[in-house]
């Protein structure tokens, strides 16, 4: 008796817990980035970057990382790439080093800083190589 | 050794990783891009509140710890070379301060790398998102638990708890077949776990505590491997399907011997998981006085027991903040006990917990979780369920 008491009792805090975070979502910001403020060919970067980079860990960790550099970024990719289980291919590699220096760009733009031309997005500009200068 | 002389040893080895934390906090203020070296600083803090309400009295203490727990981590990686990187992670948790990681990587080719120094060795899938800020629940898979667990002293902990960093060297690596298929490999030697000589268990305080230094205590390394093979079903989706092992010896006397063997397999399909992992343990222990034991010893296969984890967990997006988590655990144990633990030769317990977590801002969630205990055992107060709620806010920059 005491143990349904418990166990409904559990039940109806976490809907409520639940209901009560799902309607509190409105006002937070999401954990990644929102595509669809994204120039066409950067979106779909960003899409592989995200699906591939939230695979062990928040997207929070690259995105507030700090790291604006593209050598920093290859060496970075380059390093996660080689976890067990990643799922980050050669060719993941490009796409999401050609997204992290249009984010990288991006938050240079926004603390008011110089940001270098945007790269041709049309093909990839990065060497995957760990170590390579990005470009 | 008189006692002051081992005093002071404990006491400088609780000092040493406090000083190396403020050493990573100074290094967080250092500017970063002084040398050729590029670091990246990353940390995380989980405040975690456990309320046990199925407990006498809303007081779980007797079989666990409920109330506050903080976990914290800093983390510095550096790239020093194109070949060379190094890792240093000092943790704070139930344990006080910890060094988890402390390693450097030489990598040849992606597909051979020599690691050396501290690390937790390649076993499983959990361990590797083992950081409270990396997964979507306030407490582990059962059969990696440790301190959140109930009735935690009566069972040992889990199966592995995680996380469970050791001394040695580890060579790993992984390989691409085309774009779609990834293989990756490990195979180490590490000090392993520690026990009394008349042990009846691993004894995970002494094997990661420095009150008797964090040095090997029998010179036989336990040695481990794993291999896991990763496919992708599309582009957004794939699935990884892995297997581990360890074996070694955790007295003095190089007697007792532990294997730990386990099985894991992860889908992920766009932004939802499904995990299912498995683990046993076969732990010898010292039957050179049988009066200490609940249950008769048998002639034959008696000095061991079996202890069995395993648990299925689906992580759903609800919206661009909120995730819903879902997760059965199960935790079984065979063999003998000694007198004082009150399990029978036989034991389970399933754990049906049910989370959602919330991203307040890039960077900061909050979770909440409820878990249900369903144990084949009765406690001292005749109880077979237990339930517990988690609450916790973690941060991770």
């Amino acid at each position: 008796m005491k143990n349904a008491r418990t166990r409904t009792a559990s039940a109806r805090l976490l809907v409520l817990a639940a209901v009560a975070m799902a309607g509190c979502s409105g006002a937070s910001r999401a954990e990644g980035l929102d595509a669809s403020k994204m120039p066409e060919p950067v979106s779909r970067d960003y899409e592989v970057f995200a699906q591939r980079c939230s695979k062990c860990h928040s997207l929070a960790r690259p995105l507030q990382s700090g790291i604006e550099d593209d050598g920093f970024w290859a060496l970075y990719v380059a390093r996660m790439r080689r976890q067990p289980g990643s799922g980050i291919s050669l060719g993941d590699t490009t796409i999401i080093l050609r997204f992290l220096h249009y984010y990288s760009e991006e938050q240079k733009r926004a603390k008011g800083r110089a940001a270098e031309p945007p790269p041709s997005l049309a093909l990839p500009p990065v060497t995957v190589d760990a170590g390579e200068p990005v470009r | 050794m008189s006692p002051f002389h081992f005093r002071d040893t404990r006491v400088r080895a609780r000092l040493l990783p406090m000083c190396l934390a403020v050493a990573l906090v100074v290094g967080m203020v250092v500017p970063l891009r002084a040398s050729a070296v590029e670091r990246n600083f990353a940390g995380s803090v989980q405040l975690d509140y456990h309320l046990v309400p199925s407990q006498p009295s809303v007081n779980a203490r007797p079989i666990g710890f409920d109330g506050f727990t903080t976990e914290a981590a800093l983390k510095v990686s550096a790239d020093i070379s194109e070949h060379i990187s190094a890792n240093v992670k000092v943790c704070y948790g139930c344990h006080g301060f910890e060094m988890n990681m402390a390693y450097i990587d030489l990598r040849v080719a992606d597909e051979f790398n020599v690691r050396v120094g501290r690390f937790s060795p390649s076993f499983g899938s959990f361990n590797l998102r083992h950081d409270p800020a990396n997964h979507r629940l306030s407490d582990k898979p059962l059969a990696y638990d440790m301190g959140r667990m109930l009735r935690l002293r009566t069972w040992n902990m889990g199966v592995l708890p995680s996380p469970f960093p050791d001394n040695g060297i580890e060579l790993n690596g992984n390989h691409w077949f085309g774009e779609d298929v990834e293989i990756d490999y490990a195979a180490y030697a590490v000090s392993g776990f520690k026990g009394d000589a008349n042990g009846f268990d691993l004894d995970f305080q002494q094997s990661r505590s420095g009150s008797l230094y964090y040095v090997d205590n029998n010179a036989r390394p336990t040695i481990g491997a794993r291999v896991a093979l990763t496919a992708k079903l599309g582009g957004t989706s794939d699935m990884t399907v892995g297997a581990s092992g360890m074996y070694g010896w955790f007295d003095p006397n190089n007697l007792l011997s532990y294997a730990i063997v386990g099985a894991d397999l992860v889908f992920r399909f766009e932004r939802t998981n499904l995990r299912f992992e498995y683990l046993a343990r076969r732990q010898e222990f010292d039957i050179s006085d049988l009066s200490r034991f609940a249950y008769a010893v048998t002639p034959n296969n008696g000095n061991f027991f079996l202890k069995h984890g395993a648990y299925a967990e689906v992580e759903q997006p609800l919206s661009k903040t909120v995730d819903l988590v879902g997760r059965v655990d199960w935790l079984h144990r065979a063999g003998n006990v000694l007198r004082e633990v009150g399990l029978a030769r036989s034991s389970s317990v399933f754990r049906y917990t049910f989370g959602t977590t919330f991203a307040v801002e890039r960077g900061f969630r909050v979770k909440g979780s409820t878990e249900l205990w369903q144990w084949t055992d009765r406690d001292a107060s005749g109880n077979k369920l237990d339930v517990g709620f988690h609450l916790a806010v973690v941060g991770s920059f």
